[in-house]
């Protein structure tokens, strides 16, 4: 018998480390929130050539990624091209981690 | 002119000397070596956003739609620009960054962010008021210098023309 994974009210999986399943009357927000995540771990890997296994929301884009500047624009100009919004560099200033950035992303493109 | 105003005068040509020079050496050495300074501040002036027509950004460079025209072909050459006809008004070439150049236009700005952060950081809040107030008086009086020779410049050519136009009767 296999083992029974409690979940959450949205049906997602409490179990560390299994993905999270999507129950299909999510919310719009919830839906986009992941939908940016996916894509911003999507655009940093290949950015960085680092597994998207490896890069967690915590992460820390300067200091545990190794973005550079140059590689930090890069992100930020297709993220700008990908949800038609603008990241002027005094928000910049304020995101240290991957979630900040989708964070900021999801609040810019609403 | 005395000690004073002579010791300003030096500094202020300075400044604006080196920081041209060190805008040039930073490209040089980085990312974009086959930029100029002066490809550089047209990349500015295009801006990372919306297509541009180029006579409008003739006019914010302060120069002519034929010189930039030059200077957008070598800038399109090296992938920094791309073209295109307005879908609504076809006479109207409009102009904008690629991935490239907005790379290009970013970090150019991060320049002159850390540039004035050196100067304004040591500086507490009422002295960087009193240096901002001080800038924007020379900014004001040098455009204006710049407004009255640019329009001189515009009377000359219309006389040059209407001497011509004269001459061909």
């Amino acid at each position: 018998m296999s083992e029974q994974v409690p979940e959450t009210q949205q049906g997602e999986s409490d179990k560390q480390g299994e993905p999270r399943e999507r129950s299909a009357d999510e919310h719009p927000d919830v839906k986009k929130k992941d939908r940016i995540y996916d894509d911003l771990i999507t655009m940093v890997s290949k950015l960085i050539t680092l597994s998207p296994t490896d890069i967690t929301p915590e992460s820390d884009i300067i200091f545990d990624l190794g973005l550079d500047s140059l590689q930090l624009y890069e992100l930020v100009i297709d993220l700008e091209d990908g949800y038609d919004i603008r990241l002027p560099d005094e928000d910049l200033e304020k995101i240290h981690t991957v979630q900040d950035i989708a964070d900021l992303v999801f609040a810019l493109a609403r | 002119m005395n000690t004073a105003e002579h010791d300003f005068a030096e500094s202020l040509l300075h400044i604006f000397d080196n920081v041209l020079i060190t805008e040039e050496k930073a490209l040089s050495k980085g990312y974009f070596a086959d930029l100029s300074i002066a490809e550089l501040h047209t990349l500015d002036a295009i801006g990372p956003y919306e297509a541009r027509a180029m006579s409008e950004t003739a006019i914010r460079l302060g120069i002519t739609t034929g010189t930039l025209t030059v200077a957008v072909d070598r800038l399109v050459r090296k992938g920094y620009v791309e073209r295109n006809r307005d879908t609504k008004d076809r006479r109207v070439v409009r102009i904008h960054l690629t991935r490239r150049g907005k790379l290009a236009f970013r970090m150019h700005g991060k320049f002159h962010t850390l540039l004035v952060r050196r100067i304004m950081e040591p500086l507490d809040a009422e002295r960087q008021e009193i240096l901002a107030e001080m800038i924007r008086n020379v900014d004001q009086f040098v455009s204006e210098q710049y407004r009255k020779y640019s329009d001189e410049d515009i009377k000359n050519t219309a006389m040059d023309d209407s001497r011509r136009s004269l001459e061909d009767v």
